[in-house]
C-alpha cells in the first residue's frame, strides 16, 4: 500500500496499485505551483482513494492540479482525456518503495540548477 | 530587478535586492507542500514586494508558508523572528540571475532520488 498526505494533514491519499513513471516534471506549470519541479507517479483514477477535500486549479484546458486549501501541498496532477492521476513523491509516507525513473519537459527547465543525476532527460 | 508569479498571476512579487542563500531544501515540511524539494532564495522583507492575497499557513512555532489561494503555488516562507523572507525560485522569471549553492535537511531527504550535484550538501540548515 502507498500512502500519502498533505503538510497538514487535512488532505490523505493511498493506493493498493502499484505506482507506475516515477518522474521529475520541470515544466513551467509544475515549476510555478511546486516552486521547483514536480516529482509524481500515477495510477489509475479509480484505484486512487483520496480523503479530504481538494482544491482543483486548471492551469491548462488539457488537465487539473490538486492542492490543499489548508496548507497548499500541491499532491495531484490529471489530464481529463486520461484515466490516470498522477500524485507528488514528496507527499508519500516512507519508505517509498519508488525510484525516480527520469526526467520530463527538460526543455523547459530552470536556468538556475543543473540535472546531474544521470537518468534519463525527455524534452517534453 | 528580479520578479515572480504563482501559476494563476494572482500573486506577483519584485525582489529589489540581491538574492542571498539559493538552496535546495529537502525537509519533510517542503517535500510535502512542494511535491519534491524546494528551492529558495532570501532577501529582506522591505526589498519584497508582494501583489495578490496569500494564504499562510503555520507548519511550526517558528514560521509560516505562503502559497496562492487559487493556484495552489508554494511562493514564501518566513520565519517570525527572521528579519527577511525566502521566495520560490521556481516562481522567478527567466533569466533568474541565481544559482543553487547548496541542500539543506538533507538527513530528511526523500528515499526516491538522489542528489547527484557537486553542490553542498548540509544534514540540517546551512551552518
Amino acid at each position: 500500500m502507498t500512502k500519502g498526505r498533505c503538510l497538514c494533514g487535512d488532505i490523505s491519499f493511498e493506493t493498493a496499485a502499484t505506482p507506475q513513471g516515477a518522474c521529475a516534471c520541470h515544466c513551467g506549470q509544475c515549476r510555478k505551483q511546486s516552486g521547483h519541479f514536480w516529482a509524481s507517479a500515477y495510477v489509475a483514477k479509480s484505484d486512487l482513494s483520496i480523503s479530504g477535500t481538494v482544491k482543483w486549479y486548471a492551469a491548462s484546458e488539457a488537465a487539473e492540479r490538486g492542492f490543499c486549501p489548508r496548507c497548499g501541498s500541491f499532491l495531484f496532477w490529471h489530464a481529463h482525456a486520461e484515466e490516470t492521476i498522477s500524485f507528488s513523491l514528496g507527499g508519500l509516507d516512507a519508505p517509498t518503495g519508488l525510484t525516480l525513473e527520469k526526467h520530463i519537459f527538460v526543455a523547459d527547465k530552470g536556468d538556475y540548477y543543473e540535472i546531474a543525476d544521470g537518468l534519463p532527460q525527455k524534452d517534453q | 530587478m528580479i520578479r515572480g508569479a504563482c501559476l494563476c498571476g494572482d500573486v506577483t512579487f519584485e525582489v529589489d535586492a540581491k538574492p542571498e542563500r539559493a538552496v535546495a531544501c529537502h525537509c519533510g515540511q517542503c517535500r510535502k507542500q512542494s511535491g519534491h524539494v524546494w528551492a529558495v532564495a532570501s532577501a529582506p522583507r522591505d526589498k519584497v514586494a508582494i501583489n495578490g492575497e496569500l494564504n499562510w499557513y503555520a507548519a511550526s512555532a517558528i514560521g509560516e508558508r505562503g502559497f496562492c489561494p487559487r493556484c495552489g503555488s508554494f511562493l514564501f516562507w518566513r520565519g517570525h523572528d527572521e528579519p527577511t523572507i525566502e521566495f520560490a525560485l521556481g516562481a522567478l522569471d527567466s533569466p533568474t540571475g541565481v544559482t543553487l549553492e547548496a541542500h539543506i535537511f538533507v538527513a530528511d531527504k526523500g528515499d526516491y532520488y538522489e542528489i547527484a550535484d557537486d553542490l553542498p550538501q548540509y544534514e540540517g540548515e546551512e551552518p
